[in-house]
């Protein structure tokens, strides 16, 4: 059960600078995720906290200990790795077995946790066998043993998942949720996979270029993303977005889409004044679009464009379309039939806009 | 039921593979034919060796040379036992310091690993006669000419280069996660290195320590020239000596000779030829 926290935390690698001042709190027992894709610095930000990494510039605490010198070995972390890692020459009780061996624990001690890691984890009839003659979901199940027999303060797994198939996949996240709970330690989790992050993320940490972009609940992320690539990057299918021109007048601003129309809610009306440019960027969520008739006076966002693309799902269908300034998806019942190359009208409650500055891509608010 | 799938016996004659066959044989004739010519001309008398119109199998086959070989003075026993003794020494010693050398070039990271390394090859290229002076110089400044341990300075000298980096190539085919497995158990450097290198290398060991243990059993020149008692001669350098004299050359005696120095080497190549395979092609971490 230990704090984590990283203060300016960067990392070069000679002229190339891979985080950008990093400052993240994990909380005592907390399941954190950090989530991004390839080449955002989440694996190295793990391997920093594991002390695989030395850190170039800033701080990393254990409750109120500094770490940066303190060497991986003393840091009392359990790691997962993405290829498992293991000993090939050892077998999976030695493999799990190792660890605690050079703590010097006493025999029938050794015995017994890996024992009972070996229990939690349906591995006890495979003690014997060598890694190789195990299976991908099995090799992981004993990682995470190896792991979890020695107690850690830090719980550490770098896309543990990834070599997985689907099937596998959704069973695995579970079960690590389970031994989480039950070994109680501080567990930082790396994934490309934005669903991973969702369902298995107390709070997730969203990064992108080297750089912490949001941390949050799940829900706070979905719901109030603080940039244009949050946004993108959390839920499936992606939000769609579209630069729209805005009409400022007098400290009262509106948008003007080139086919269609939008009436904002008035604090939305005055984000885009305060803003005070001529563009913004609109985001929507598929699942907030819907079909509409072009001459729907009701909607509060009308928005007419041509159809891309149509994927089918079997009960819904995504239907990605094109507007002027961007590109929209939206999620469609089954029923309703939609072709490529169809002109079609979507609309929306104007409370589901995500309004984002044209230049910066930063939410308004 | 009928099958679309020929059975393999209807393609047995394909042109492929004749082509295969006739290169198989082509290398087997290149490489067996000059033992061939060592047994055979070892059972032949000293007159039949030595004619003009070789003879491919002995017209009168005699054990003559090989009885000849026991009934000498010179003591062939304590050549073979000299030569075995420096060369394991030699084996083991390149072994023992190219394992650490090999890891670290493989895995530290300082300025000057590259030069390091190709530094270290770079005195592999050097024709083995121009280092035999200065060798020889500090060797007899050392008091250690015509000693084995001399001897095995010697071959070691050019035995490790070779040895560090061969291990170097096994060495990095040990997936970096392993070694940060251990890391992260706890384990510091050197325990890892024995306890998780070393064990997923040692097919890479075997393979080097046999390669330089053949390299040393196969040099003459620094016998040759450290050693100047004939009790304390190598096997291969005694053979020179004995059977080449100024005006005549004893084949026949040669030739048993070497049929019996030979012997040992294949013996230790066949008994390490299924992990030496291995440790070549597979970098010695299957299924890891």
């Amino acid at each position: 059960m230990t704090k984590i926290v990283l203060r300016n935390v960067e990392k070069h690698y000679g002229p190339v600078q891979v985080l950008h001042d990093c400052n993240l709190e994990i909380r005592d027992g907390e399941f954190i995720v950090l989530v991004g894709p390839s080449g955002s610095g989440k694996t190295t930000l793990l391997r920093i906290i594991a002390g695989l990494e030395h850190i170039t510039a800033g701080d990393l605490y254990f409750d109120e200990t500094r770490v940066n010198d303190v060497d991986v070995g003393d840091r009392d972390i359990a790691m997962v790795f993405q290829n498992y890692g293991l000993y090939p020459h050892m077998s999976v009780y030695d493999n799990m077995a190792f660890g605690l061996k050079r703590r010097k624990m006493a025999k029938d001690e050794i015995d017994r946790r890996v024992r009972k890691a070996a229990e939690m984890l349906n591995i006890a009839p495979y003690l014997q066998r060598r890694p190789r003659q195990l299976s991908g979901g099995q090799r992981q199940r004993v990682a995470l043993g190896r792991a979890i027999v020695r107690d850690p303060k830090v719980f550490l797994l770098d896309e543990p998942l990834s070599n997985l198939d689907a099937h596998l996949r959704v069973q695995m996240r579970t079960e690590i949720l389970k031994v989480h709970r039950a070994v109680t330690a501080t567990a930082v989790y790396v994934t490309h996979d934005q669903v991973e992050a969702l369902t298995m993320g107390d709070r997730i940490v969203v990064m992108a270029d080297g750089r912490i972009h949001q941390v949050g609940t799940p829900d706070e992320l979905y719901d109030l993303p603080d940039n244009r690539f949050v946004a993108s990057f959390i839920g499936t299918p992606a939000m769609g977005f579209f630069d729209c021109p805005v009409a400022q007048a007098g400290g009262r601003a509106e948008a003007k889409p080139a086919a269609g129309r939008i009436r904002l809610t008035g604090a939305q009306g005055s984000l885009l004044a305060r803003n005070g440019r001529d563009k913004v960027t609109i985001g929507i969520r598929p699942e907030r679009l819907s079909l509409a008739q072009r001459d729907d006076a009701s909607a509060d966002v009308l928005l007419e464009g041509t159809v891309d693309a149509v994927e089918m799902l079997g009960a819904e269908q995504y239907v990605h379309f094109v507007v002027e300034g961007g590109e929209l998806t939206a999620r469609v019942p089954r029923e309703q039939q939609v072709r490529a190359g169809q002109k079609v009208a979507f609309r929306a409650e104007a409370k589901h806009l995500y309004l984002f500055d044209a230049g910066t891509g930063a939410t308004l608010r | 039921m009928s099958s679309p799938v020929q059975p393999p016996s209807a393609r047995r004659f394909s042109p492929g593979r004749i082509a295969q066959w006739v290169a198989i044989g082509f290398a087997l004739f290149w490489s067996l034919a000059p033992i061939y010519w060592m047994l055979s001309t070892s059972f032949k008398t000293e007159l039949e060796a030595t004619r003009l119109v070789p003879t491919l199998w002995p017209e009168a086959p005699t054990v003559a040379n090989y009885v000849g070989l026991a009934g000498t003075s010179l003591p062939f026993v304590a050549f073979f036992v000299n030569t075995v003794v420096s060369c394991l020494v030699t084996a083991v010693v390149c072994v023992v310091i190219a394992t650490p050398a090999a890891y670290a070039l493989s895995r530290a990271r300082f300025r000057l690993a590259g030069t390091v390394g190709y530094s270290i090859l770079a005195f592999r290229m050097l024709p083995m006669v121009v280092v035999l002076a200065p060798l020889y110089l500090l060797l007899l400044n050392a008091r250690l000419l015509d000693s084995g341990t001399g001897l095995v300075v010697g071959f070691t000298t050019f035995g490790l280069p070779f040895a560090v980096w061969m291990m170097k190539s096994f060495v990095d085919a040990v997936p970096i996660e392993i070694e940060e497995a251990a890391r992260v158990d706890g384990y510091p450097r050197w325990q890892i290195l024995l306890k998780v290198v070393v064990p997923l290398i040692l097919p890479g060991i075997l393979t080097t320590a046999t390669f330089v243990f053949m390299e040393a059993w196969n040099n003459l020149i620094y016998p040759l020239t450290f050693i100047t008692t004939m009790d304390k001669q190598t096997l291969p350098a005694a053979l020179v000596l004995t059977f080449t004299g100024q005006f005549k050359t004893d084949w026949g005696g040669m030739m048993a000779a070497a049929t019996i120095t030979t012997l040992p080497l294949m013996i230790a190549f066949f008994a390490v030829q299924r992990s030496m395979v291995r440790g070549l092609t597979s970098g010695a971490v299957a299924g890891a």
